[in-house]
């Protein structure tokens, strides 16, 4: 069974009005230990398919099943609980609590898992000794650079153990160096723990690492391009 | 961390968060020493009452509280005095004759309540031999003293060492007629008071009258004011046929504005909060809308609505409680320094002396305001959270993330 099912996904905007068809029967299977970019123009309904499959937004029609559970049905305040305990996000603007400081930012998100403090405060130091700011871990957000900052994003998406992280544009305010250090970082995680990735982007250096690119065009999927060679690490 | 996390994000924007402390600060605090100055004032002018001739407890018999004759005298009076003084918490006790009657002088006459006392006695009961501004408390004179008020002194147009006449309805239903002369002269806090009353020493008071010695009202001051249902009720208990009564009983028009005043002050202090939650909800729902991404970033990666509405209303609590202690210290600060030496009121002390309001008052607030206050402080402050938080809460996280 994989990771990620959707089954002829559908979500419509303003039934009643005038219905706009974001999404128009979708039907993708993304396995674990993916590395998977999910493309397309504007308007394509990257962002839609993206909400859906992190639990944000609910489809119209169709169903979405995540490490086995089938999320469709669930009202918000069990996707609520659902997202804390099987997804990881990273953000485009990094989106930290800006009055924490890095490791109170991986640790947040295992206070809301109820994790006791010696716990929370052991997987926050690995998690970003992992992502390479051991030293910085007392700084805050104001302190640290974009890239710092996307690091401690992504030590934030696995503190709570999830299924698999979903990026939506991680890369777009970073410079290309930095960016591919990001992606590096990425890559190892994807290799050393089977970490599944799934990304929404414009961006090339994204889009030429990914294992899998699944290309939307008008609520569809457009293209799904499975790759079997994975860029190497050059950096 | 909650809570860790909450007292941060009120620091956030020290700016604002600091003008919204100040206000609460000085509203809290100019409300407290407003309500600790009319507590002062209100204090000062039971205490004036009780002090002047009220005392804590007075005693008289029944047909004297149905009129004032004097021929309704205390049975035995002089006699209770000393089984009075033994009791437990008794101070000092006074007895008084009292006769209604007339003052004149050679220009005018007034109505007035001569007051035989043995000054010694009297003195340790109430203050007027304290408040004598001319003159002695019945000194330099050998026959015929009397202290009267400035106010009577006035009206008469008398002055210290003048001659003062008394009539008065004997036990006989004669009317006596009685030179004295003004030994002192006393000013209190109410001109009313320092109109009506003049006091005799007791012996010249007999002799005039030519009968025994006759007491119509004990006054008795207690050690504390605390034990006084205690007493009372020993005295009615030993003395029956008598009525006892507390100086909330002799002056209920003093005794009820001031258990009033606990509920209109906590109406007044009240009011201020409820303008300043204004203020504070204001604060809040620009601290919520300058924060929609990263609330809506919050609640994405799992954290709970519940948790989230708890996070503005602690953050609320949390700057409403600093700006509340801050306004409690300012306020107990002010009324603590200005009770050291009192707020002089002279430039008024006409107006108020008529109602019997000292004219230096001092400003105090009983310490159980300080914990009802900051219950209220707290509920003023969810009160005030509850819009913003509810604000938060309808965020939906997916809009949040890339709209704001």
């Amino acid at each position: 069974m994989a990771l990620i099912e959707l089954f002829d996904l559908q979500k419509t905007y303003n039934e009643a009005k005038i219905p706009v068809y974001a999404v128009k029967g979708v039907n993708l299977k993304i396995e674990k230990g993916e590395f998977t970019a999910i493309v397309g123009p504007s308007g394509s309904g990257k962002t839609t398919l993206l909400n859906m499959i992190g639990g944000l937004d609910q489809p119209t029609e169709g169903k979405i099943v995540v490490d086995g559970t089938d999320i469709s049905t669930y009202k918000p305040d069990e996707l609520i609980n659902f997202r804390l305990h099987h997804i990881g996000f990273v953000f485009q603007a990094y989106n930290l609590i800006p009055v924490l400081t890095a490791k109170e930012n991986v640790e947040f998100i295992m206070l809301l898992q109820n994790l006791s403090k010696s716990e929370r405060e052991e997987r926050a130091k690995e998690l970003l000794e992992a992502v390479g700011l051991g030293e910085r871990m007392n700084s805050r957000p104001s302190e640290l650079s974009g890239g710092q900052q996307q690091r401690v994003a992504v030590a934030r998406s696995l503190a709570s153990h999830p299924s698999f992280v979903l990026a939506d544009e991680p890369t777009a305010n970073l410079d290309s160096v930095t960016a591919e250090a990001l992606l590096d970082l990425m890559e190892d995680l994807n290799s050393k723990f089977e970490m599944t990735f799934v990304f929404s982007t414009h961006d090339s250096k994204v889009i030429k690492r990914a294992h899998r690119v699944v290309t939307l065009e008008d609520g569809k999927i457009k293209s799904d391009e499975i790759r079997k060679v994975i860029v190497k690490n050059e950096g | 961390m909650i809570f860790m996390l909450a007292w941060k994000n009120v620091w956030r924007n020290k700016k604002r968060s600091l003008i919204i402390l100040t206000a609460i600060a000085l509203g809290l605090g100019c409300g407290l020493f407003a309500s600790g100055t009319m507590y002062g004032m209100w204090d000062s002018t039971v205490n004036a009452a009780i002090d002047r001739d009220l005392s804590h407890i007075q005693i008289h018999s029944e047909n004297f509280k149905k009129e004032n004759l004097i021929g309704n005298y205390i049975p035995d009076g002089l006699e209770l005095k000393p089984q009075i003084e033994k009791m437990n918490g008794v101070k000092a006790v006074s007895v008084r004759t009292i006769i209604e009657g007339m003052a004149a002088s050679a220009t005018s006459s007034s109505g007035v309540e001569i007051k035989g006392i043995i000054p010694d006695e009297e003195q340790r009961v109430t203050s007027v031999a304290a408040n004598i501004k001319e003159g002695k408390y019945f000194e330099g004179l050998s026959r015929n003293p009397v202290v009267i008020g400035r106010e009577l002194a006035k009206k008469l147009d008398l002055k210290l060492r003048s001659k003062i006449i008394l009539s008065f309805q004997g036990p006989d239903g004669n009317i006596i007629y009685a030179a004295f002369r003004i030994a002192g002269i006393f000013e209190t806090e109410s001109s009313l008071f320092d109109k009506s009353n003049v006091f005799v020493r007791q012996q010249d008071l007999f002799s005039l009258i030519g009968s025994k010695p006759i007491v119509h009202e004990i006054a008795v001051r207690l050690t504390t004011v605390q034990i006084i249902d205690q007493v009372v009720n020993k005295l009615r208990n030993k003395y029956k046929d008598l009525s006892v009564e507390t100086w909330q009983q002799l002056a209920p028009e003093l005794s009820i504005s001031y258990e009033t005043l606990d509920f209109e002050l906590n109406i007044f202090l009240g009011i201020i909060l409820f303008a300043l939650l204004f203020g504070i909800t204001n604060t809040m729902l620009m601290s919520v809308v300058e924060r929609m991404r990263e609330l809506g970033v919050l609640m994405a990666v799992g954290m709970k609505r519940i948790k989230v509405f708890t996070l503005i209303i602690f953050e609320t609590i949390m700057l409403s409680i600093t700006g509340g202690i801050i306004g409690m210290i300012l306020g107990a600060l002010s009324i603590w320094i200005t009770a050291q030496k009192g707020i002089n009121l002279s430039l008024f002390a006409q107006g108020l002396s008529s109602y019997g309001i000292s004219s230096h008052l001092f400003p105090t607030l009983p310490v159980s305001y300080y914990p009802v206050l900051f219950i209220m402080i707290i509920v003023t402050a969810v009160v005030s959270a509850v819009y913003p938080a509810i604000k938060a809460v309808r965020l939906n996280p997916a809009t949040a993330i890339r709209m704001y």
